[in-house]
Formats: structure tokens, sequence, C-alpha cells
């Protein structure tokens, strides 16, 4: 039963070690921004970043994130205005919005290692995480704005 | 007190303007209250003015800040803020002080507020007049009272936002000054007076029309958007379901819990008492965290009888459906114009055609879950995000109330609604709940179900299969005669709509002699807007079928396969005929006979009618003897506006025009979903390449071009129109859920494909302001793609295929089959 660090700050999970990070974080944690879609890693909407690369929090064990530092999308920015963040609400993207923690933790981990995505660098870092009300056509659109926000330092 | 409150009493021929004083200070409300009958308008009432909440539409405070009541439930149509807006328009208020609540669902409340109930693409088209009338009484009592502070008539003050001015003096106030100074209690006879109010009107507007931002977004872009499956109670523990045996009515023997009990954190497992006949089969396994819950669930030892279904499969379903089809006295008929026999016998052309649909699912991105309580005063708390809090109150009430052996008004529910991870019709059953409840009261604590991806799809609600026969009778290349068969498995049944279950609610009569239950959300789509002289929609329903699979409503209902029919079928006509399927379609979208819309303003219901009047009155916002103000019909121009759709769309994706690739078609569709009295007109464009040596298809481009009247919000009104024409594309290229022994075959995204963005094709999205009656966008554009996939895929390659979903397979088969 690990320690974990989440967005900075310290917690002890008691909960099993092969319990899924997903359940501790937004269960017992309550950081019900990460959500629970599918469990199998096939849909992105339990995305988070471990050492900042975006991971699917249902397919982690506790028992592998002890001293991983972890963010989850209320921890992304102190002021809720990352610039995807910032990039979403401009371009209105959410529409349920259940699924689009996870496409944004996905999205700024794209644009933490490549600052100017093209079109297919998008796609194919994007396509992981599935999005019912298919808001697909305004994501490309945001992702690119997130870009161009980051660039300004927004 | 009882003078006083006589005094207070609402009656239903009043609408109130009012401002209280309250523990929390002045508010002004304002009430409609028609749905309230007087004993209910006491109950709602306590001591006097200071407890009296009739708060309906919206409530403005002393600061200044307006909180618009929201029954609707927000799924990703951001409703709440085009109501809002509709509101803020005619109350004059300023947009920067507008927010959102919803309702708590009660008796109490349903006595104030209606019915609850975020279905088919209604909110719009069915509220719009009133709540706007509502923002105007709101503004003219406020005008009243403004005046009365500033010293100046009425006469010479106009409202705008949020202060009153007076055009003589130039002097101003505040409404929440106005609140804090003056009283307000203005009655307006209803509904004369409200009859009288003169709206503004298109070409006028503020905030209608302007693409404000959606107040519930930021919400959904930092994690605090609080979803049902966010909700935590002291206490609680939770619940997940053992894959039932079956879809439907398997029943659970025995149940050994030797394994799970060595997990630590089990509690019990519990099997649902199916007393409403539903969660058939259900065991729940409670643990005090959620995946505990699970693993015990997985290894929890049924012995389950699989029942009457347990050894049915898609393949037999298909087949009673196509043997059913060959009984013409069981048919019920849901169009009957002109006479269809003589008209195939004077055609010098028949064709005779085939086509099928399998089922999809909701698949909604959140899991379905519910968790439930029974407070310490006896009364049942349920926490969810539902299309109706009013159903599933009541549901539970009548539930409980058997289980319990106690009357249903003896059990007091309350809902608390959250927002929904999509909706899209998948949110209108209560068996969650019900099973929530039942292990709540089972182990005396609160209890969150979640539904795991899996135990979500094996009780899903499916679009039921369909078997479709056509006939067409042409003419010197006219369209003379059509005939279209349907037999699937009706939805109306399993919400106790019909007759045969002891309620006409919602129920349609067929258009014949024989007065047959029919049920429009399976067969409605049918009825398109083409003026064709005879013709006959003949429906049979497959009643094993509507239980086995559960068959329910699906993102337009049963448009979604109807037009994917309808529109292939026109235009396998059209090549026949030797007509270019744009003219072709343009000629018979000629606004008479069966292509007209309703030419008036209000109608009243009850009026004797033609065939196509008498559909009108569901599509109405319920309406009440004495309570009804007529607005103008979202029908109004008919199938002219269509063609004009259809053109636009045509041109802008270069029909006829455009140079394409090898193995590259364009195919047309129209559409006026969801149903024929609420019509959006909508017209789509599909750009396809198809490889000829896999069959597999590319959609490179979609054109849609829509008529919804008047836009409230347009850049919200463009998502909705592209995440719907990506939902029917999704549906033509990658859904398809099996059925076999009795369960549904898939279990996750990896063997049930909804679009990913790498498939997404480039939408181009047109939007026709005609200044009419605003109708629905949720759901429309989602029903032209498929048929104009179709369509495109016969003119790339000359193959027509006639089943939903169009697999690669299907197409490979037809291009041999044609070499």
């Amino acid at each position: 039963m690990p320690n974990l660090t989440i967005n900075g700050q310290s917690f002890f999970a008691d909960a099993p070690p092969d319990t899924p990070l997903l359940w501790v974080i937004r269960e017992d944690l309550r950081l019900t921004g990460t959500k629970f879609g599918c469990g199998m890693g096939l849909c992105g909407a339990c995305t988070v970043h471990l050492d900042g690369h975006a991971v699917r929090s249902c397919m982690v064990k506790l028992s592998e994130v002890e001293g991983v530092s972890i963010t989850t999308i209320e921890g992304l920015d102190p002021a809720n205005a990352h610039p995807v963040q910032q990039a979403w609400v401009a371009l209105q993207v959410p529409q349920c919005g259940y699924c689009q923690s996870g496409q944004i933790m996905q999205a700024a981990a794209l644009l933490a290692v490549n600052p100017s995505p093209n079109d297919a660098e998008i796609v194919e870092a994007m396509n992981g995480n599935l999005c019912r009300c298919a808001t697909y056509p305004r994501i490309v659109g945001a992702v690119k704005r997130a870009a161009e926000l980051a660039k300004k330092g927004a | 007190m009882t003078t006083k409150l006589e005094e207070n009493v609402v009656t239903r021929r009043q609408f109130l303007v009012r401002s209280a004083a309250t523990a929390a200070g002045t508010f002004m409300s304002i009430a409609l209250p028609s749905a309230l009958a007087s004993g209910t308008a006491q109950a709602a009432m306590g001591e006097g003015m200071a407890a009296y909440q009739p708060a309906i539409w919206f409530t403005i405070t002393p600061d200044g800040k307006t909180t618009m009541h929201i029954l609707k439930a927000e799924m990703g149509q951001h409703i709440g803020t085009a109501m809002a807006q509709i509101i803020a328009e005619e109350l004059e208020v300023k947009w920067a002080d507008v927010r959102l609540d919803t309702p708590l669902e009660s008796v109490e409340n349903f006595a104030i507020y209606g019915l609850a109930y975020t279905v088919n693409s209604g909110s719009i088209t069915t509220e719009f007049d009133r709540i706007a009338r509502a923002g105007a009484a709101g503004r003219m009592a406020l005008i009243e009272a403004g005046a009365k502070v500033l010293g100046a008539n009425a006469a010479d003050c106009y409202a705008e936002d949020s202060r009153v001015i007076d055009k003589v003096s130039g002097r101003s106030i505040g409404y929440g000054e106005i609140l804090q100074k003056v009283r307000i209690d203005r009655k307006f006879a209803y509904p004369d007076d409200l009859k009288a109010i003169k709206l503004k009107e298109f070409g006028t507007y503020k905030i209608i029309g302007k693409s404000v931002p959606a107040l519930d977004i930021p919400a959904k872009t930092n994690g605090q958007a609080k979803f049902g499956m966010d909700v935590f109670l002291p206490g609680m523990v939770y619940g997940a379901l053992v894959v039932p045996r079956t879809r439907y009515a398997s029943k659970v023997l025995s149940i050994d819990e030797s394994e799970a009990k060595k997990i630590p954190g089990f509690i019990k497992a519990v099997k649902i008492d199916d007393a409403m006949g539903k969660c058939t089969g259900w065991v729940v396994a409670l643990a005090d965290k959620f995946p505990t819950a699970v693993k015990a669930s997985k290894v929890l030892k049924l012995k389950v009888d699989p029942g009457p279904y347990g050894k049915l499969s898609l393949n037999d379903i298909m087949e009673e459906f196509s043997e059913l089809q060959k009984n013409s006295e069981a048919s019920a008929a849901w169009v009957k114009e002109g006479d269809v026999d003589k008209g195939f016998a004077e055609s010098d052309k028949v064709l005779d055609l085939e086509y099928t649909s399998d089922m999809v699912c909701h698949a909604t991105m959140e899991p379905i879950n519910a968790t439930v309580h029974q407070a310490a005063d006896g009364a049942w708390h349920v926490y969810t995000g539902t299309q109706s809090t009013s159903f599933a109150r009541m549901t539970l009430s009548a539930y409980l109330s058997k289980v319990l052996k106690k009357k249903p008004e003896d059990i007091k529910v309350f809902v608390h609604q959250y927002v929904l991870g999509g909706g899209f019709g998948g949110k209108q059953d209560y068996d969650d709940i019900l099973a929530a409840a039942y292990c709540s009261k089972e182990i005396g604590k609160p209890v969150k179900l979640i539904h795991t991806r899996e135990t979500q799809f094996a009780t899903s609600f499916p679009r039921t299969p369909t078997y479709h026969k056509l006939k067409a009778g042409i003419k010197d290349g006219e369209l003379l005669a059509m005939n279209h068969d349907i037999v699937c498995g009706w939805m109306g049944p399993r919400f106790s709509v019909g007759k045969k279950y002891g309620t006409d609610w919602l129920q349609l009569d067929s258009w014949d002699e024989k007065k047959q239950d029919i049920d429009q959300w399976s067969i409605g789509g049918s009825d398109h807007w083409y003026d064709v002289k005879n013709q006959r929609v003949r429906a049979w329903n497959s009643d094993r079928t509507t239980w086995a699979v559960q068959a329910s409503a699906l993102r337009t209902v049963s448009n979604s396969y109807n037009m994917f029919v309808v529109e292939s079928f026109m235009d396998e006509v059209a090549h026949a005929a030797g007509r270019d399927p744009l003219e072709f379609r343009l000629a018979m979208l000629n606004g008479k006979g069966s292509s007209r819309g309703i030419p008036n303003t209000g109608f009243p219901p009850g009026t004797p009618s033609d065939y196509y009047m008498d559909r009108l009155w569901i599509s109405l916002p319920w309406p009440q003897e004495g309570t009804w103000i007529p607005y103008e019909s979202a029908t109004v121009g008919g199938a002219l506006r269509l063609a004009n759709c259809l053109r636009v769309a045509a041109g802008k994706a270069g029909w006829g025009a455009k140079k394409l690739p090898p193995n590259t078609g364009m195919g047309l569709a129209v559409s006026s979903a969801e149903e024929r009295q609420s019509p959006t007109w909508v017209a789509g464009v599909a750009e396809v390449t198809v490889d000829p040596a896999t069959g597999k298809y590319t959609i490179n481009k979609v054109t849609i071009a829509m008529d919804m009247g008047m836009t409230i919000n347009p850049t919200g009104a463009k998502a909705q129109i592209q995440g719907a024409a990506l939902w029917g594309a999704s549906q033509v290229m990658s859904e398809r859920l099996t059925y076999k022994n009795g369960a549904i075959e898939q279990s996750n995204f990896h063997e049930y494909t909804p679009i990913r963005l790498a498939q997404t094709p480039e939408i181009d999205v047109e939007i026709i302001q005609t200044g009419r009656h605003p109708s629905g966008v949720g759901e429309p554009s989602s029903t032209v793609v498929a048929p104009a996939v179709a369509n495109a895929i016969y003119n790339a390659v000359g193959v027509r295929v006639r089943h939903m979903p169009i697999t690669a397979e299907a197409i490979l088969e037809g291009l041999k089959k044609k070499a």
C-alpha cells in the first residue's frame, strides 16, 4: 500500500496493491475528473499523466506507481487555464463532457513533447480517446489552438 | 392563515410574477400555474408568502443575478444555455448575470414543473414559445414596478441589460434594486394575457442567434462537472452487477458466494427482486470498494434458468421477420394514400426490394450508474444522470410499492439530477435505479451501483433489428406507387404504450378501419415528405423481439433505419427511372399532397383532420384544455424547405460538377427527423471512395445543409450537427450489435467500435436561417449519412448494399456478382 504523489500532494492509498489506479484516484481520493469508461484501456476516459506521460489509469496497478508523479485533470494547471483547457473552452469542444478530461490530458501530453503537431500527429496521438458525441473535428482544431497559445506563453 | 392562503392560491387561469421576502432575501420568480391543480398549489405553500416557492422558469435575486431553472437534461446539447438565451432575450436580462440550476424531482415539484423528460430533439421546439412568453411577462412586470420606483409612466419605460430605463427622464434602475424597493405581484390571465404578449421577431434578437459560450463547458474542461458517478454519500457501499446469462427473462435459481467471501471487503450478493419485470436475472455483488465488488461479481457462481429466450439468436429473429411479413392480415397501416395496387398495375416498371438493418446500442461514454439511499425520514433519494427524473421517480415508487407492499403514494422519492455522460435515448430506463434501491434496502446503507462496460453492453437497450420489403411502381419515369412493409420489435410495449398494455399513452391507431395499435417510435420516418400519390406503409410487430432484446429508442429512433431504407430506395428508383437522383427528388419535394406542411399557426388538439394533421398533436407540449397558446408549426413550408436544403447541400458538395478520383462517388439523402410533426429539414451529401480490391471504403467528406427555422446558438447547433453526422457515419461504417442464445455478444470497445478520430471525414455544415419556429438539432443530421454513403457507394462502384451497417465484405460480394 504505497504513498502516492498526486497533483503534488502526498496521499496514502489504503487499497489492495492490484487495485487499478483509476479507482483510487476517483473513488478513494475523490478526484472525480478522471472518468471510468471501459476498464480495458480502450477509450481513454481515464487518462492521467505519470511523470508527464499520458497513461490509462484503469490499466495501471496501485503497486506500479510508487514514486511516480501523478497528475490528474484537477492538477493540470493551478488556475485551470492550461493552454489546452483554454483552447477547449475557446473552441467549445465538450458536448456531454464525459471523455474530455481524458482528451485534454492526452492533448497536453502530446504538446509537451511535440509543441507543433501536424494533423497526422494529432490523429495518431488522439485516436485512442473515444468520444461518443464525436467532438473530433473540434478536438483537432483545439489541439492546434492550444499549440499556438502555448507558444505565445498563454 | 386560511384567508391568506386562499388569496395566494394560484388558479389555472393565472400566471404570476411575484417577488417575495424569504430568509435568503427578496427574490422575484415567475410561475406558470397551468400545471397546478389547486390542491397541489396549497401543498406547495407554507407559511404565507415567505415560504412560497413558485419559481418555475427563473428567479431573479436582489444582487441582480438571474437563475434559470432548467428542467431538461444536460447531455451534451447545452440545452440549459439555449433555453436561458430564449428567456433572457425577452426578459432583457444581462447575459453575464445568468446562472442555471436544475429542479429537484419530487411529487411536489412535478405538480409545479410538469414532466421532466428530455427526448425526441424536442426541447426547443416544444419549449420555445412558452418560455419566451414567461420571459416577456417577467420583463413587463419589472418595467411596471421599475416605473413606479422611478416615478415614471410604464409606457415611457423599456428594459435593457437588467435595467428599466425611463425614456423621458433618462433615469434608470437595476432589476435587483427594483426587487429591494417594491413588491411585485402582477397577475396575467392565463392563457389570454399571455397570448396577447407580442414576442420579439426574428431579426430583432440580441441573444437568440448569438453563439454565447455554453454555460456548462468550463466545468467540463477542469474535472469539476458532476456526473452521476461522481456522487458520494456517507457510509455508502458499491454494487457491481454479475453479467446476466441473457438480456432478458432469465431467472437466478441459486448463488454460491463461497469464493467471493474470501475477498476482503466483499459484503454480500443480492438477487434483485424483478417485481416489475425489469432487472431480470440480476445479481449484484456489494463491497466496500468498487474494484472489490467487480472482483466478487466475477467469482459468484450462479445457477440460472435462461428463460424463454435462452436459445434465441439474431438469425431466428430475422427469419421470423420475413415470415411475419407474408401475412398481410396481421399488418397495421401507417400510411395509406391513393390506390397502391392500382398504381402498381398501371406501372411500366416495378421494383421489389428487400432491406435489413442490424442492432446498435447507445454505448454512452458514462456507463449507467445510480446511487440510492433511504433517508432517516423514510424518503428515498436517487442520485443519477437520467433523461427523465420524473419517470425515474415514478418507476422507483411503483417498484418499491410492490417490493415493500405499500401504496405508491406512501413511498416518497426524490431524484437528484446530475450531468449525463451521453444520453442518445439510452438513459430513459431505470433498471439500475431499482437495483441500487433494492440493494440499499437489503443492507440499510447508500449503494452506488456502477455498470462495468461489460455489464453495460450485456444489459443495453438496442435499436431493434429490422426487415423491410419495398415495392416501387414506375410509370413514364415517375414514382407512381410505393409500398413499404416494416417488421421489427416495437419499443412501445416496453414503455407500456398501447391499448394492449393497458394505456393509450402516446399511442396511435393504425390508419385504416382496424384501428390497431401502431408504434410511431418504431415506424416513424417511413412517412417521408415526398409527394407520392399512391403510397402505403404497413407495419408488423415482433413482440418476442421487443422483449428478448429489450428494443429501445436510439438517437432519432426509427428514423435511423427508415431513412436509410427510404433514401436508398428513392435512389434506386431514380436510377431505374433513368433520372438524376437530385432532380428526381426535387420534383417530388414540391410542397403539394403528402409533401405539404401544416399551413396554420395553431392547431388545437382534437380537431378533426386528415392523416398528416392527426399526427401533429404528439409533438406539442402536452396541451391541456383551456391553456392552449398556439404557435407556428415546425412543418410550415413542408417539403419545399427540404428541397431548399437539398439544393444547398448538393451545390456546396459540387454534385454533378466536382472532379472526383477513381472509384469515388457522391450520394444524396434528405430527412425530416425526428418526427413528421416536428421536422428539422436536413439534406446530406457523402463523398465516398471504395477500394475495389478489398471492398473497404472511406468517407472523404460529408456536406450537411439544415433548416431548423431559427438557430438559438449557432456554435452549439453546429457541434450537434457535426456530432450527429458522425454518429450516422459510425452507424453505417462500424457499429453492429449481435445476439446469440439470448445474450448480446459484444462486451467492450474492442468488439463494438464507434467511430474514432482517424475515421472522421471532413464535415461541411451549412445552417439555413428561415426565421421559422425553431426545431431540434441534436439528432436529425445523423439520419442522412448512412443512406448518402450507400448511394455514394453505388455511384462509385455500382454496388447497392441493402443492409446497415455497410461492410467491406458486402461491397466485395457485390463487386464479384457484378463482374
